[in-house]
């Protein structure tokens, strides 16, 4: 699946979200997306799952079968949790009994006779994860899947992202808890001012460290660091 | 499709939200047949009835579009494989709502209202025209619906403004180009339909039509 030179906004009035977005997600890979509030995670998350189309550019080799799990699962519906992901199930077309082995896996199951707008934002959140997961989907994108889950789901749900990326699936997760940090061979993606910047592998880990010098000799100093191949910045110019 | 069409009946009909336009059409069922319907005259009072109806029709769509929440019509969207058909799904239950009510507004007035029961051919003639009613107001319905009109001020106002406003320009010398309520309405009243059902039957669907595509295609950016 490819993206080329995307771009996205709402409406021809709106500020564009994303400019000239350029990017190849491979089968099997895991991805993590982090960026700020705002910053267009979500709408980036819907352009992948095929909900919008871009403005701009285009998207090749869309999959078939797409799993979506909202940040926050509509908990206002009329159903119970298990009248709900039938129906699911059956605009899926797969069998019902799927929505047994999920909520077993996900520690679910005493929850699925309980009404949908009676469940805690965790108990939502793993309903919104077993419909996502109820096709084996060729992708599956979870917007902020870790909020609101108890411990136990919190460590099942890498295991059942590596066994989709295992099986060939690409899993794109946005994370702002960033549980997915120590994911092996997880890529990265940054959101930030409408692009998106990729980071391969294991993410470098970095600190900021200030150094206090001479005025006189701040140019000099700026200097060397960099010629040690530091990135550096000036703070204040004059400190008394 | 047909499992979506089948969730969204459901989360209709589970959300009470459906009692607003049966309610609707029972109130207008009271108005129209309050004085029994005088033999021979069945046809036009069909007729009256399927011009009134599209607003109950419009209301019916809009609020059977407008029960799920945003966010799950982005689910419906993944699990349905794509947008188009979630859209389509939403079109069907909607149309699928009002031709219960169209039932309704059918078969009542013959239990209660008519004097004498209409000919085979007038309840066939009836039935179209309330069919003609059934989808131009499904079509503004869907087109004030909270994806395309958020604020439920401006989609109310449209809702019914745009009623009237077809309601009058029927009436105007360029009514048969417009949605011909009125033309439909009197030439029910007059008996001259069979002469004019082609003609009206097309413009009829032809707004219907361009209603909901314009409907399809505007929801391609606003899931």
């Amino acid at each position: 699946m490819r993206l080329s030179e995307v771009c996205f906004r709402y409406s021809r009035r709106d500020p564009w979200v994303l400019r000239d977005v350029e990017l190849a997600l491979r089968p099997g890979s895991v991805v993590e997306v982090t960026g700020c509030n705002g910053a267009g995670k979500s709408t980036l998350l819907r352009l992948l799952a095929g909900i919008v189309p871009p403005s701009r550019g285009s998207i090749f080799g869309q999959p078939r079968t797409v799993g979506y799990a909202p940040d926050v699962f509509p908990v206002n519906q009329p159903f119970t949790a298990m009248a709900y992901l039938t129906h699911l199930a059956g605009i899926r077309d797969v069998s019902p009994t799927r929505i047994g082995e999920l909520a077993g896996r996900l520690d679910a199951a005493p929850l699925l006779d309980r009404q949908l707008g009676d469940l805690s934002k965790g108990s939502a959140q793993k309903v919104g994860l077993i419909q996502s997961l109820l096709a084996r989907p060729d992708l599956l994108i979870l917007d902020e899947p870790f909020a609101g889950l108890d411990a136990h789901t919190r460590g099942e749900l890498p295991a059942i992202i590596g066994e989709i990326a295992a099986a060939g699936g690409t899993v794109v997760v946005s994370d702002h808890q960033n549980q997915l940090d120590t994911f092996p061979g997880a890529e990265h993606w940054l959101v930030g001012g409408g692009t998106v910047a990729v980071e391969a592998g294991e993410r470098p880990r970095q600190a900021v460290i200030e150094v206090l010098v001479d005025a006189d000799r701040a140019d000099e100093v700026e200097q060397r660091l960099q010629a040690d191949g530091y990135t550096t910045r000036r703070t204040a110019r004059w400190t008394a | 499709m047909i499992p979506l069409v089948r969730f969204k009946l459901a989360a209709y009909a589970r959300s009470h939200r459906l009692l607003q336009p049966v309610i609707a059409l029972f109130a207008m069922m009271v108005v129209f047949y309050s004085s029994p319907i005088p033999a021979g005259k069945e046809l036009s009072s069909y007729g009256d009835s399927a011009g009134l109806l599209i607003l109950v029709f419009a209301w019916a769509a809009r609020s059977l579009l407008d029960t799920e929440p945003p966010t799950q019509r982005l689910i419906s969207m993944t699990a349905a494989g794509r947008p188009g058909r979630e859209v389509g799904a939403g079109l069907l239950a909607a149309l699928a709502v009002n031709l219960g009510l169209t039932a309704i507004a059918v078969a009542l007035p013959l239990v209660h209202g008519f004097t004498a029961l209409p000919t085979p051919g007038d309840l066939l003639r009836g039935l179209g025209l309330h069919l003609l009613g059934l989808s131009v107001g499904t079509a503004l319905g869907a087109l004030t619906s909270k994806p395309i009109m958020p604020s439920p001020a401006v989609s109310l106002l449209v809702l019914f403004g745009g009623y009237l406003a077809m309601l009058l320009l029927s009436l105007t010398p360029v009514g048969g180009f417009t949605v011909p309520i009125m033309p439909w309405m009197r030439a029910a009243n007059t008996g001259g339909l069979d002469a004019a059902l082609l003609p009206l039957t097309a413009a009829t669907l032809f707004w219907a039509s361009a209603g909901m595509t314009l409907y399809a295609r505007l929801r391609r950016t606003r899931p």
